[in-house]
């Protein structure tokens, strides 16, 4: 398969809550192997843009394209199939599971699970079981996860959750990620190793990245392009160095912090 | 102690997915299935019938309702229709000459349809409405069954079941029937182990938890919602079937009322939703707490010479059968298997207290 030209492309996206627009006329296009940057201040959309494209809040008008292919109004089930993965700004990992399984659920769409399997075990599921299970062994290697392989999910610190989710979401070996604040919470060491990860996704498994995050050091690091988002509007694009020394997003974060402090 | 934990390595993935890694968990697990298959030598026909044989049968049916409502988290207070599907449907058959295992077979597939019919009517709604859509399908069937003679034979009839045939063979005795029952139990029982270990288990719980976290990693919320519907309805149909066979021997619209279901959804929550172990403490409780209570007012109203009306003598078992209930919800929402785990949990760890969890 030839690569496509673009990885993801947003057109005119519109997404409206009741009175309020949550996105106005969005559009950005994401090359294959970039890692792309979302930022803005709090409410300004970026998790609804995700939710657009993922599918679960549809946008109301405006074309999302994947690999050049239309997904707009995608159910979200659907998505994992065309090889997108994300993980969620407020962490969504399964409770009642151990992390292993929590990693496992992300090769959900590389198995075959069925009741009938599942009842002739040891002849059917568990070849699947155990095939899958080494491709999560590595990916459990690569965030060195291997320590808390076993735990049951809740008793596990909140920064390491957040490494299960990215792995959860590697697991699925998408062409597309979309990291959600995926450093929310986590003090430098830990924001260094996630940014580290980041990387040598991209590096070893030929990963595009979407990344909204907060901490404006890493995303000048290691992002190759970015969008800055307002009240829903695109206010500034480009390469991070230039994004973010224009003038309306130095006052888009300097009014929002203004407004945080009154 | 018994439990040791320390020099139990695996060497291979699949050793490590075994169902029981710790091997006393096995002996114990051993122990029980041989005590099971003997049992007709050493209990009393009496205890086995009225004890052993409906305690598995209802194990069997709360192992099913608990794939529902333990894994895939819907509630469902119609369980005895659909048990009640399964009978009438396995009793018409075999009386028709199709060979019992395949009745079995069919009547779970005819309770897994109609079930599965109702779950993705109920599903379209959620918690509460759900739990009075399945209660819905419980007065339906109810209804229809008792108003189509052709189902239940006429109003207030009773279907005798035909002997049971395994491969030809007829099984007439209490021992067979039993180990008939066991049978399937054991079945049901490998069934939803394996549940915790593959992809179709892992996909119904996160639906449970996380719909939509589970949705972005492919998983059809809706989809695994109907089939937990789906196989719930199919185990329960099949239980419904071996115990008109098994155990009454024969079938009246009665033994699947509201009651009955009520009783299922008592036997999941007593014994722990979303385990193994708990569907069978639960039915055991569930069975012999009122038998217990019985008893136990009796001699207690004798012993302080109170003299009260049969009326209330019948009901205080029932109240303190609900009291209990309401107790395990308050105090173990966990149920039985939680506290039989939290005793595990100690000797695993002894003598390092602190290690537990
Ligand atoms: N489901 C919803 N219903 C109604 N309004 C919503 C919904 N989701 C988001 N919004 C609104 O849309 C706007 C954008 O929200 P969004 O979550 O996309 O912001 P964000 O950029 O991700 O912010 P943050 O940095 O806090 O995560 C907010 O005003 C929010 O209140
Ligand atoms: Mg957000």
């Amino acid at each position: 398969m030839e690569a496509a030209a673009t990885s993801l492309e947003c057109q005119g996206v519109v997404r409206k809550f009741g009175g309020l627009v949550a996105l106005k006329d969005v559009s950005l296009s994401i090359a294959p192997g970039q890692i792309y940057g979302l930022v803005g201040p709090n409410g300004s959309g970026k998790t609804t843009l995700v939710n657009a494209v993922t599918g679960f809040y549809p946008p109301q008008q405006g074309r999302i394209l994947f690999e050049g292919r239309d997904i707009t109004g995608r159910k979200p089930h659907t998505v994992a199939k065309l090889g997108i993965a994300r993980t969620f700004q407020n962490l969504a990992l399964f409770r009642g599971m151990s992390v292993l399984d929590n990693i496992m659920m992300g090769r959900h769409i590389h198995m075959r699970p069925r009741a009938l399997s599942t009842l002739l075990y040891w002849w059917w599921a568990q070849r699947d079981e155990i095939r899958e299970r080494e491709v999560v062994e590595e990916v459990i290697d690569f965030l060195q996860l291997q320590d808390v392989r076993s735990e049951p999910i809740e008793t596990v610190p909140l920064g390491l959750q957040k490494r299960i989710e990215l792995a959860r979401a590697l697991v699925a070996q998408p062409r597309l990620l979309i990291l959600d604040e995926p450093m929310a919470g986590m003090n430098q060491e830990e924001k260094e190793y996630m940014a580290r990860f980041i990387l040598d996704a991209r590096e070893e498994r030929g990963l595009t990245v979407l990344l909204i995050e907060h901490h404006m050091d890493v995303v000048a690091a290691i992002c190759d392009q970015m969008t800055v988002l307002c009240y829903g509007e695109k206010i500034a694009e480009g390469r991070p160095a230039d994004a973010l020394a224009d003038q309306k997003v130095i006052e888009a974060y300097l009014g929002s912090r203004n407004r945080h402090a009154a | 102690m018994f439990y040791r934990l320390s020099g139990i390595k695996h060497v291979s993935y699949a050793a490590d997915r075994q169902l029981w890694p710790v091997p006393f968990d096995r002996y114990l697990v051993i122990a029980a299935v041989i005590l099971g298959i003997t049992a007709p030598f050493y209990l009393s026909p009496l205890y086995l019938g009225s004890y052993m044989l409906p305690w598995i049968i209802w194990a069997t049916a709360a192992l099913s309702l608990n794939l529902l409502m333990g894994w895939a988290g819907q509630i469902h207070l119609g369980f005895a229709a659909v048990m009640a599907i399964g009978a009438y449907s396995a009793i018409h058959l075999a009386r028709a000459g199709v060979p019992f295992e395949l009745a079995l077979l069919l009547a779970g597939l005819l309770s897994a349809l109609i079930g599965m019919i109702f779950g993705a009517a109920a599903l379209r709604v959620k918690g509460l409405y759900l739990a009075v859509s399945t209660l819905a399908m419980q007065y339906m069937i109810d209804w229809i069954i008792s108003h189509v003679p052709a189902i239940s034979g006429g109003s207030q009839a009773t279907l005798q079941t035909p002997v049971i045939r395994i491969l030809g063979f007829p099984v007439d005795s209490d021992a067979g029937r039993y180990w008939v029952a066991l049978a399937v139990c054991a079945l049901v029982t490998i069934f939803m182990l394996n549940v915790k270990r593959t992809s179709f288990g892992r996909a119904l719980v996160a639906v449970r938890e996380k719909d939509f976290a589970a949705a972005i990693i492919g998983v059809n919320p809706f989809y695994y919602k109907l089939v937990a519907f789906w196989v719930s309805s199919f185990l329960g149909g099949v239980s419904g079937a071996v115990l008109a066979f098994c155990y009454y021997r024969a079938v009246t619209p009665e033994q699947f009322h509201l009651d009955v279901s009520i009783q299922a959804v008592a036997m999941v929550i007593v014994g722990g939703m979303g385990s193994i172990l708990g569907s069978f403490f639960g039915a055991a409780l569930v069975l012999l707490a009122p038998i217990v209570l019985n008893n136990f007012v009796g001699w207690f109203v004798a012993a302080i010479g109170l003299s009260l009306s049969p009326e209330v003598l019948a009901l205080i078992p029932l109240i303190l059968y609900g009291g209990l209930i309401v107790g395990f919800l308050l105090f173990e929402p966990l149920g039985l298997a939680k506290i039989y785990d939290n005793i595990r949990n100690y000797f695993l760890v002894w003598p390092f207290r602190h290690a537990r969890r």
